[in-house]
């Protein structure tokens, strides 16, 4: 019942600030940013956009920022461990992870693992509810993040060091330097989070009566980035995108008497890419390398491990021509060749070749409507049309309204067709339908945007054990999802005091067709608020995110479920008078000390701390 | 609906506690006198047991839980064996062995050290042998498996039995151990409690799945990938072999369990049985049970008390059925147990 009882508080909560009017103009720069499609064909779906201001709120590793701040479910094993998402009900490989454009998802499981990332990297995190396949490829279902880096033309030389160190040994090194003028844009940064991780697990004692700590917990995510522009001129530019990052974690223990184990992680991701406008044309010529490698060690004494590596190619060509004041149409040609190796999935290579066109047509200044058809060419699997079709109207000020429908896939992964053994070689992509309506209200400093939406997905890949005792993928069940998103942000300025509101909802239903059961790790409600207050040099926030039951078997027996919980976080900071560039701040993590569990048996940290020193020059 | 579930429950224990203090005091040890536990293999989060009364109504579909609550069980239970008045529970992802009393179900102390992925265990003179899968991959993953022996009074490895070599089920026989694994190991592995030493093993091919001894011989059932399944019978004064090959249709026969004069084994969802001295098996089956799952079939079995026990992994991410048929393929329990069932233990 509690569920219910924080959404109509929301609901409630939500009424009351719509009353609120103020002005305020935000001025965005001029920017160049790789992931040209999220802004020119993504306008009729919902874009929830992390500012540099809310991802400092939550430092360290992306998964926090996005649990406290999106609709986004995040199935943690630990604090710092493995952390894959569901999104709009979907599966874990059904959400793209996008980096400048690029969809890095793994070639080998689908899925990301949120806590490889760091969530300062980047100047530019973005979450697209919805389809996407069409522009984004495979996994584009539940929806799309997001990660981007981007580049200003103008002369800057700035500088940022900022270090947290907090409970259980908890300590973030970040560095981020830009340097540019109107002929070269670059931009250098690196980051280190880790953490002993050894956290008490509050009231839990074994059967001896000791107390209960996070044992094996410990983690290191280091990341490298490095981007450069150079600008011919006006029309033509050239530029890199380069990034790589391993992470070494040990993995946390359920008893004290499991095997002490380590996952190791290595990332890299380099793009090039020239632009290039003349008269209506506009042409750009991408080439990226992307890596991904992981080391498992059974036992983490012993140098032995099991491994998967995969290298990617891909040749992009991309052309754009505006026939017209009204008329935008984008031809998409990509090659992309991946060679994996693993101990699980011996050598094998695979080739997609993919064509797509996207028309953009403004029929008025408040009327833009997208369309959008892709193909890819494969000899690893039936390669299904893929379409998305959307409408956005904004006749009224204070309000719009979005449509959109699409088909979308997910292709087998590395270990769904290799895996030994088991690994199947017939298996189909998953196929998902959707549709979405968004409902986009703007009054003076008040936006609530509630999207409804339908994804019905076939063809789930799923293993199960087969003879012998072999687990093996197969493309067995149907999947309906549906439900609603409210997201509410509000500010307002009164004098020097500014205050800040942001919040989200999302109700989920997910069954299997079949069983007519909610899928297993999709909680029916999630929501998040975070309010933030600014006095002269001080800054003040709240954040409270609010995560319903799981059920965590396929049966949805009551008995078997992960309860909702409730975590609230604060922090203060303040710009040191004395000198004008640092900024020292305090946050305090689960403030009331709540005993929850992010999956079974998996206990997070009660009340933590963190401090935080933020230079520039 | 919840809650009146559970007000039922409590009422009906209480109602059964009271009779048992009432009026067998004598007889009954303990709630979970006479009858089988169903060990319910589970998954990453944990495993459970379910009991069943030899009255065949008293059902309990998580007792570990109820009796303990708050403990974690442990990862992928595998097996559970008994000494005097306790049980003991192997949890192999856990690498945890819970020694409970075996009428209360009480948890009494963990074993909590020295194992490594253990499989199976067994009992003779105060100490158990365990087999341990330990490293499954690397370089030893194939040749680093162990009999860990356990001092019960202690509760504590107290040595180890290197057995360079795969290991997976263990039985008892004297003071010889006979250890069989299927997947890499093509032979019965002999070990001598007394020297604690291995002995000269016995080929019986691949695959060899179940085995029991009965006599004085040990019958092994091995279903290699490739030709017939076979029940290999080692005479264990001499080691001599012999084998009853089965008919090609029961290529994949698995669950060798002896029972009276009949060796009982399974192929897909039916269960055969066959004399114990014939020299071939029929091709009929003594029943065939209908299976909801596809992958799960026929993944815990056992013939005891004139009955046949048949558990059913289901999509081992639910709870799942357990089912109790007559000798001659007669229902007569259908329950729902835990994720994953894969054994019956029967307590008496």
């Amino acid at each position: 019942m509690t569920h219910f009882k924080v959404f109509f508080l929301f609901c409630f909560f939500a009424s009351q600030v719509i009353l609120g009017q103020n002005d305020s103009i935000t001025r965005l720069r001029e920017v160049i940013v790789s992931d040209v499609k999220l802004r020119k064909f993504s306008s009729t779906q919902t874009i929830i956009s992390l500012n540099d201001s809310i991802l400092s709120k939550n430092t360290g590793l992306l998964t926090n920022s996005l649990n406290y701040n999106t609709v986004l479910y995040f199935k943690e094993y630990g604090r710092g461990m493995l952390s894959t998402v569901a999104f709009r009900g979907t599966t874990s490989s059904q959400t793209a992870v996008i980096w400048n454009g690029i969809n890095i998802n793994s070639q080998m499981n689908g899925s990301t693992d949120f806590n490889t990332l760091t969530s300062n990297d980047y100047n530019s995190v973005q979450v697209k509810g919805g389809g996407g396949s069409v522009i984004y490829g495979s996994g584009a279902i539940g929806g799309t993040l997001h990660l981007g880096t981007n580049l200003s033309f103008t002369n800057v030389i700035s500088n940022e060091i900022r270090y947290d160190f907090g409970s259980f040994n908890t300590q973030n090194l970040l560095y981020k330097g830009i340097f540019s003028n109107d002929k070269w844009s670059t931009q250098f940064g690196f980051s280190r989070n880790s953490s002993a991780n050894n956290y008490k697990f509050q009231d839990s004692y074994d059967w001896r009566g000791n107390q209960r700590f996070n044992e094996n917990g410990d983690y290191e995510v280091n990341t490298l980035n490095a981007t450069v522009g150079y600008k011919f001129n006006e029309k033509q530019y050239l530029k890199l995108y380069s990034q790589s990052s391993n992470t070494d974690r040990n993995i946390s223990l359920l008893s004290s008497s499991e095997s002490r184990t380590k996952y190791k992680n290595d990332f890299s991701r380099n793009l090039l890419e020239y632009q290039a406008s003349f008269n209506k044309w506009t042409t750009y010529l991408r080439t990226a390398y992307i890596t991904e490698g992981y080391q498992y060690f059974e036992d983490n004494t012993k140098p032995d491990y099991s491994f998967g590596n995969t290298n990617t190619w891909i040749v992009k060509a991309d052309v754009n021509h505006q026939f017209n004041s009204k008329l935008l149409i984008n031809a998409l040609l990509e090659y992309n060749l991946t060679k994996g190796e693993g101990s699980g999935f011996g050598n094998h290579e695979r080739e997609i070749s993919s064509f797509a066109v996207l028309a953009k047509y403004e029929a008025t200044k408040n009327w833009q409507n997208e369309f959008g058809i892709r193909k890819e060419i494969t000899n690893n699997y039936q390669s299904p049309v893929l379409f998305s079709l959307g409408s956005s109207w904004h006749g009224i000020s204070w309000y719009q309204i979005k449509a959109n429908v699409s088909h979308n896939f997910r292709i087998p992964t590395y270990n769904d067709l290799y895996w030994e053994s088991g690994g199947n070689p017939n298996l189909k992509p998953e196929s998902a339908y959707q549709g979405e309506l968004a409902n986009i209200f703007k009054y003076h400093n008040v936006s609530l945007t509630q999207t409804v939406y339908f994804n019905k997905i076939k063809d789930l890949l799923r293993w199960v054990p087969g003879n012998n005792g072999v687990w093996a993928p197969q493309n067995t069940d149907r999947v309906k999802a549906y439900g609603i998103e409210v997201l509410l942000n509000w500010n307002k300025n009164i004098g020097q005091s500014h205050w800040q509101l942001n919040s989200t909802y999302a109700y989920t239903i997910s069954q299997n067709e079949e069983t007519q059961k909610q899928l297993f790790f999709v909680p029916f409600h999630k929501a998040t608020t975070s309010l933030a207050y600014s006095y002269k040099k001080w800054n003040v926030n709240y954040q409270v995110l609010y995560n319903g039951f799981v059920y965590t078997q396929a049966d949805n027996n009551p008995a078997a479920v992960i309860p909702a919980y409730t975590v609230s976080n604060t922090s203060v900071d303040y710009d040191l008078p004395i000198l004008n560039n640092i900024k020292i701040g305090a946050q305090v993590v689960n403030i009331w000390g709540h005993k929850y569990v992010s999956l079974e048996q998996r206990i997070m940290p009660g009340r933590n701390f963190n401090m935080y020193i933020i230079f520039k020059f | 609906m919840k809650v009146t579930r559970i007000l039922v429950v409590v009422f009906s224990f209480a109602f059964l506690a009271s009779c048992s203090t009432d009026e067998n005091e004598n007889v009954s040890k303990g709630s979970y006198d006479d009858g089988v536990f169903i060990l319910n293999e589970g998954n990453s989060s944990g495993g459970s047991v379910s009991f069943l009364g030899d009255d065949m109504t008293i059902f309990k579909q998580d007792v570990y839980g109820a009796e303990n609550a708050g403990d974690f069980i442990g990862k992928y239970v595998q097996n559970i064996f008994f000494d005097g008045d306790k049980a003991y529970i192997i949890a192999g992802g856990s690498n945890v062995i819970n020694v409970v009393n075996r009428y209360s179900f009480k948890l009494l102390a963990k074993i909590d050290s020295g194992l490594a992925s253990p499989r199976y265990g067994v009992v003779k003179n105060g100490k158990a042998y365990v087999t341990n899968a330990n490293n499954y991959g690397g370089a030893q993953g194939n040749t680093d498996d162990y009999v860990a022996i356990i001092d019960l009074a202690t509760n504590k490895v107290e040595s180890k039995i290197d057995l360079n070599a795969t290991a997976d089920r263990i039985v008892l026989d004297g003071d010889k151990l006979y250890i069989i694994e299927p997947y890499n190991n093509d032979k019965v592995l002999v070990v001598n409690t007394s020297t604690k030493a291995l002995e000269s093993s016995v080929t019986v091919g691949a695959s060899a799945n179940s085995m029991e001894i009965t006599n004085g011989t040990l019958y092994v059932l091995a279903s290699p990938f490739s030709g017939s399944s076979k029940i290999v019978k080692v005479k264990l004064s001499d080691k001599s072999v012999s084998e009853v090959v089965l008919p090609a249709t029961l290529k994949g026969a698995k669950n060798l369990d002896i029972y009276g004069s009949k060796v009982f084994f399974t192929k897909g969802s039916s269960v055969f049985a066959m004399d114990i001295t014939a020299s071939q098996a029929s091709e009929t089956a003594l029943f065939t049970y209908t299976s909801t799952s596809q992958y799960g079939v026929m993944y815990g079995f056992a013939v005891e008390n004139d009955k046949i026990f048949i558990a059913d992994g289901g999509d081992f991410a639910s709870n799942s059925k357990a089912y109790v048929y007559s000798l001659t393929g007669n229902l007569q329990k259908e329950l729902t147990v835990g994720v994953g069932p894969n054994g019956f233990y029967f307590n008496k």
